[in-house]
């Protein structure tokens, strides 16, 4: 696998990520469903997976970089296993709705699932960190965007959650923003 | 409000990543992994209304 191949793959693995983080945004927006804490843990979790890819774009590959995705990954099964297991109870509903039989916190342990196997997968490939090669890519258009795009969604996560939860602890089962109530 | 801050760590940490020094990116990075696991610990108790 080529540098070049990589960085691509990284800027692809935001994008996954930005997709993500906008899935959420429209079901809250759209179906009007508040995240709870633990749906927002999740959600910062795709956030911090991110992070190895921007590093991995500005400085280089290296493999400490895939590493800090595969800790925030493995910290976001976590939360997400946590969140079904509240759940798995016959007769549970789950919180939220579900979108193709699965409720948001099953989809995201599958997301975290698929980018422990991913960052496993990459780092099989070892050219890729080769010190004859280590001149940094320079990012192109197509990556810097990505960089971008998910600088922007963890921003406005920034204003959602201010919204949501005011400048007191998020309530354990969000019904309306908290901010907007004390407003209005 | 420990969501805010969270997020707005987490931007911080994306910006010095692509613009700032490599190692307070990795320091940052540190600190905003362990404030999202202590802050799992602490939900993780969450009583959350049960539909049975």
């Amino acid at each position: 696998m080529t540098r070049a191949f990589a960085i691509t793959l990284n800027a692809l693995s935001l994008y996954a990520v930005a997709l993500v983080l906008a899935a959420a945004f429209a079901a809250q927006l759209l179906l009007h469903e508040l995240p709870c804490p633990l749906c927002l843990l999740q959600r910062l979790q795709f956030t911090v997976l991110a992070i190895g890819p921007i590093l991995n774009i500005r400085w280089g590959l290296r493999p400490s970089h895939y590493a800090l995705s595969l800790l925030a990954a493995t910290a976001g099964a976590a939360f997400s296993t946590r969140q079904i297991l509240l759940h798995i109870m016959p007769g549970d509903t789950g919180y939220g709705s579900a979108l193709l039989g699965y409720h948001y916190y099953s989809w995201a342990l599958i997301g975290f699932a698929a980018a422990i196997v991913l960052l496993a997968a990459i780092l099989l490939f070892d050219r890729q960190f080769d010190r004859d090669d280590a001149t940094p890519v320079a990012p192109g258009a197509f990556a810097i965007t990505a960089v971008w795009l998910v600088i922007g969604l963890t921003a406005l996560n920034v204003a959602s959650t201010l919204l949501e939860c005011g400048f007191g602890a998020c309530a354990e089962n969000p019904l309306v923003y908290e901010l907007l109530k004390r407003g209005g | 409000m420990e969501f805010t801050a969270l997020f707005l760590v987490v931007t911080v940490v994306m910006i010095v990543a692509w613009h700032g020094p490599r190692p307070l990116a990795l320091t940052l990075f540190a600190v905003v992994l362990l404030a999202s696991v202590a802050t799992y610990l602490h939900h993780a108790t969450d009583t959350l209304t049960l539909s049975f």
